[in-house]
């Protein structure tokens, strides 16, 4: 066992991993978004949607530092009185529950069909291929707007805000799954000419199960790649969405929600409003996308 | 000869469309292009022995084994495995009991396992796809019998392909094929890859499984002292034929057919005794456009008017099966 | 005076687990218009010394320790520039993959003139002039017409004699060849030795022929240096190391190597495999797997000892034979 646990962190990955202080800051942050995330109500000082909490007497206090600062208050309040702080932590469970779920299932969708185009090739391999360029063409924020729209149409009035996520989810995750779909069928093309694949074929092995045993363990690894950076692009979808108006509702905002919401006061003076969910958004999503740097480094043979 | 051969194989051919694209070939006008890669092939294997097939590239003789283990389906012709022929159009639970009878080693040890399993699971495979072991017990107890057989521990078999020499993968593909107790292996060149010494450690491995478990090897190969060391029987191909087939003595001894006396040709001296060897020009031509007669002619020393414009059918020479009209005419010196 | 002297070669490569020598203090020399075979299996380190001979040794591979003189002037320690003239012109180099080896983008004339008026001092026409006689003379037929092809148009031979016209262009003293015939058919290996062969013998040039392959090397050689784990372990004219080798690696190599017409059997084997860069044994790096392995080989590394001058190997037992 304890072979095994020294065998895993004598990888190389994690080598490379700690030659550059770049990543390990990058992971270091992330981790915190994500930890903040998962323990929300722990960490963030008040509970911002709690309506009974807020005091409206508290809206538009400065950050702590400034003159009229609250040290109850450490970024400041929004015009409900809601801690900025703890939106933002609240927040970002959101923008990171989104932009997990729909990178889930975009590469879901998109490596079960480009595993699938690329192995059984023929007409089903076209169809899906050009669905995936046809896709490509058009903006993903298009799609998943036109996704989005008719989503809402389909889902009752009742349950639209507790459908809200769910529905975006769905908007982003399918807006996404050509770049996997593609990615996995190129994977897929170079793999099933290997000889390991002829060699469960001579086995007799149903397609499927070769697909699922060993074309997909092959394909995982840079599909994790571009799913990292898959994650930033999705947060960035959702919060653009958000920030639209058509994303979460208001009653549970992420950071786009915050900062649109921000956005109104930041002409009259309340700039930390909007400002601050702007960076906590830049900042993840840097650091997601230094992550997915990393590890297309670490898995590229020819760099090592 | 009581007992029918373990494999026979009568008029098989395979040919690939090699046309452009549909839409090219219809705005262009053109007719659809074949590559026929075997162009009708005829042998039978005794059980316990080995065969080889010797050509260079393009000859077809990876297309053949390919047919042979399933991976390709024949353009014509059929496969008889232990009498029985081979149904091209059977599913896979029906062919099931013949897979299992008949397996492959492959040329290239680093693409030949899945490089995410362990070595135990590669070799397992068969045994989980057949479904020939009852419990998990049973599955590693055979999996560490097969390693052993092969020169291997035990103890390899939690670790991955990449911890592992050329020659050692090798041994685990050889493994592998042994695990679902075939009786037919089908080689493809299976130490063109290796180094020397590596080479005649899985040489000598090969010749005591064909002793110890009784097995029938289909050799492919275009390392003719290779051939010479581990066949009984050699087919030479060229251009999808066979153009000369006789047992190993008597084709290394006395070879009869020009691209034969080609290919012995060019296998290096090694006992020096330098002679000055004139190879014969040219290259294989392309198999998308073979020449007309005799594939040979081009390249043949002895090609006459006959040899353009007539294919030479494969006739009984001695203990050989030679196709060449000038062997058939006397024209050649012996 | 030879017309290359490797003198104590180092090569070694530094990587996070320590320095990783693969060449271990080789020392050779090669005559003017002499073939010596350097043979050896995967990762014996062959290749590294040819292409430290070029002067293409890719970092973090450097040469630790050493001298390379080419007509007694050291070129291993040459600035880039300078080595890149010394390329060319007077070391060619033909190479194993003949499709990498071209440009696919240019014709082969185009290729074969630019390096010719690098290194000659030729115009245009005289340069073109000479190309397709080096193509001629390469066997490649019709040159006139087939110096405007481009490499994908010809097959893996012709590409290969094309390489070789380049190798020659300049008229090099030496020729540095790295697994030339390995990429081909058995027939084409043939006609390529053979035309390596008559081409060197008719233009007096050197050769260093790199490759696995004993039985090119029994073809073409002069002279043969056997390398084991980045280590030159028996060095002579190609006759007795073929059939009196002398070290016991080697013995375990022509017994392990097929040949038509030996009785059926099995071959010889030598048990195990080259050991990795990184767990070289001490002494003898081949003691491990030597039948006839003593307590000094465990302990001190041999050197090249012979029974005469000219055909050596590092064996404790050789030099004990030797003494006697």
């Amino acid at each position: 066992m304890t072979a095994a646990i020294r065998r895993f962190f004598d990888h190389d990955l994690w080598w490379s991993f700690g030659r550059s202080p770049l990543t390990v800051a990058a992971a270091l942050v992330t981790l915190a978004f994500l930890l903040a995330a998962l323990f929300a109500p722990w960490v963030a000082p008040h509970d911002p949607f709690d309506p009974a909490s807020l005091d409206l007497l508290d809206a538009f206090t400065p950050p702590v530092w400034t003159e009229r600062g609250d040290p109850r208050f450490l970024l400041g309040t929004d015009d409900q009185g809601r801690c900025v702080l703890s939106t933002i932590v609240w927040g970002s469970r959101i923008s990171l529950l989104v932009g997990f779920a729909a990178v889930l299932l975009s590469a879901a969708l998109g490596v079960a069909l480009g595993v699938s185009a690329g192995y059984l090739g023929g007409a089903y391999e076209a169809v899906v291929m050009r669905l995936a360029d046809v896709q490509l063409t058009i903006p993903g924020i298009l799609v998943a707007l036109t996704i989005n729209g008719v989503a809402r149409t389909l889902v009752p009035r009742e349950l639209q805000d507790a459908a809200a996520i769910w529905v975006l989810v769905l908007a982003i995750g399918i807006s996404d799954w050509p770049k996997y779909a593609r990615l996995a069928r190129g994977t897929t093309l170079v793999e099933k000419n290997k000889e390991y694949i002829a060699a469960a074929r001579v086995m007799g092995l149903h397609p499927l199960r070769i697909m699922v045993r060993h074309l997909l363990p092959n394909v995982i690894g840079p599909v994790l790649v571009i799913g990292t950076i898959g994650l930033a692009l999705a947060i960035i979808s959702e919060a653009t969405l958000s920030f639209l108006g058509v994303g979460v509702p208001p009653t549970t905002p992420s950071l786009g929600t915050l900062i649109r919401i921000g956005n109104d006061f930041l002409f009259s003076g309340e700039w930390w409003i909007t400002l601050f969910p702007s960076l906590a958004l830049v900042l993840l999503v840097l650091a997601v996308n230094l992550l997915g740097d990393w590890l297309r480094d670490a898995f590229n043979p020819k760099l090592r | 000869m009581s007992a029918p051969p373990l494999v026979a194989v009568e008029g098989l051919a395979r040919r690939f469309d090699v046309s452009r694209p549909w839409l090219a070939r219809l705005l262009a006008r053109e007719p659809r292009r074949w590559l026929q890669a075997v162009a009708g092939v005829d042998f039978a294997i005794p059980r316990g022995t080995t065969m080889a097939l010797v050509g260079e590239s393009g000859c077809g003789k990876s297309t053949v084994a390919r047919m042979l283990v399933g991976l390709l389906a024949p353009s014509a012709g059929r496969i008889l495995f232990d009498g029985t022929p081979l149904d091209p159009k059977a599913g896979r639970k029906a062919m099931a009991p013949v897979r299992r009878r008949m397996q492959m080693i492959f040329q290239d040890p680093y693409a030949s396992l899945d490089p995410r399993w362990r070595v135990a699971d590669i070799v397992a495979e068969p045994l989980d796809a057949f479904g020939l072991v009852a419990c998990r017990s049973e599955r590693r107890e055979r999996v560490a019998e097969l390693l052993r057989a092969v020169g291997l521990s035990p103890a390899d078999g939690s670790k991955y392909p990449h911890e592992f020499s050329g020659g050692q993968r090798q041994r685990i593909s050889i493994a592998r094929a042994l695990a679902s107790r075939p009786d037919f292996l089908v080689c493809d060149e299976p130490t063109s890859a290796l180094d020397v010494s590596v080479q005649a450690q899985i040489l000598n491995l090969m010749k005591d499984l064909q002793e110890r478990l009784g097995l029938t090897y289909l050799l492919i190969s275009h390392n003719l002292a290779v051939v010479s060391l581990m066949a009984d029987r050699v087919g030479v191909m060229y251009l999808g034929r066979i153009v000369e087939f006789a047992p190993a003595e008597e084709l290394f001894t006395r070879p009869r057919h020009p691209y034969t006396r080609l290919l012995l040709d060019t296998v290096p001296d090694l006992d020096l005794r330098r002679r000055e060897r004139v190879p014969v020009a040219g290259e294989v031509p392309s198999p998308i456009d073979p020449p007309a007669g005799c594939a040979f002619h081009p390249r043949c020393p002895w090609a006459n008017g006959r040899c353009r414009a007539e294919r030479p059918q494969p006739l009984p020479v001695g203990a050989a099966r030679v196709a060449c009209h000038a062997v058939e005419e006397g024209r050649l010196p012996a | 005076m030879p017309l290359l002297e490797v003198d104590d070669l180092v090569v070694e490569f530094p990587t996070r687990r320590g320095r990783l020598v693969a060449v271990d203090g080789v020392s050779f020399s090669i005559e003017p218009g002499e073939v010596l075979g350097m043979v050896g299996e995967s990762g014996a380190g062959k290749s590294l010394i040819g292409t430290a001979i070029i002067g293409l040794l890719e970092p973090p591979g450097r040469i630790a320790r050493g001298s390379i003189r080419l007509e007694g002037q050291r070129i291993d320690d040459l600035p880039p520039e300078a080595m890149r003239r010394i390329r060319g012109r007077k070391i060619g180099a033909i190479f194993q993959d003949p499709l990498t080896s071209l440009n696919p983008l240019y014709t082969i004339g185009r290729q074969l003139e630019e390096t010719i008026r690098t290194h000659l001092d030729l115009d245009g026409r005289a340069a073109r002039a000479r190309a397709i006689d080096l193509l001629r003379e390469v066997g490649i037929p019709a040159p006139e017409r087939r110096i405007d092809a481009y490499p994908h148009e010809l097959s893996g031979g012709m590409r290969q004699r094309v390489v070789i016209a380049l190798a020659l262009a300049a008229e090099p003293a030496l020729v540095v060849a790295d697994e030339p015939t390995t990429a081909l058919d058995v027939s084409i290996q043939a006609q390529i030795v053979q035309l390596l062969k008559r081409l060197c013998r008719e233009h007096g040039t050197a050769v260093l022929l790199v490759t696995h392959d004993m039985g090119v090397i029994a073809e073409t050689a002069d002279r043969v240096a056997v390398l084991y784990a980045g280590r030159l372990v028996e060095l002579g004219p190609v006759e007795a190391v073929i059939r009196r080798p002398l070290h016991p690696y080697t013995q375990g190599l022509m017994g392990a190597i097929p040949r038509i017409g030996a009785r059926k059997g099995r071959l010889v084997q030598i048990d195990g495999a080259m050991p990795r860069l990184d767990a070289i044994p001490p002494g003898c790096a081949f003691h491990p797997r030597c039948p006839h392995a003593f307590e000094r080989c465990r302990i001190e590394r041999p050197d090249l000892v012979g029974v005469g001058p000219a055909h050596r190997a590092a064996c404790w037992r050789v030099e004990v034979e030797a003494g006697s």
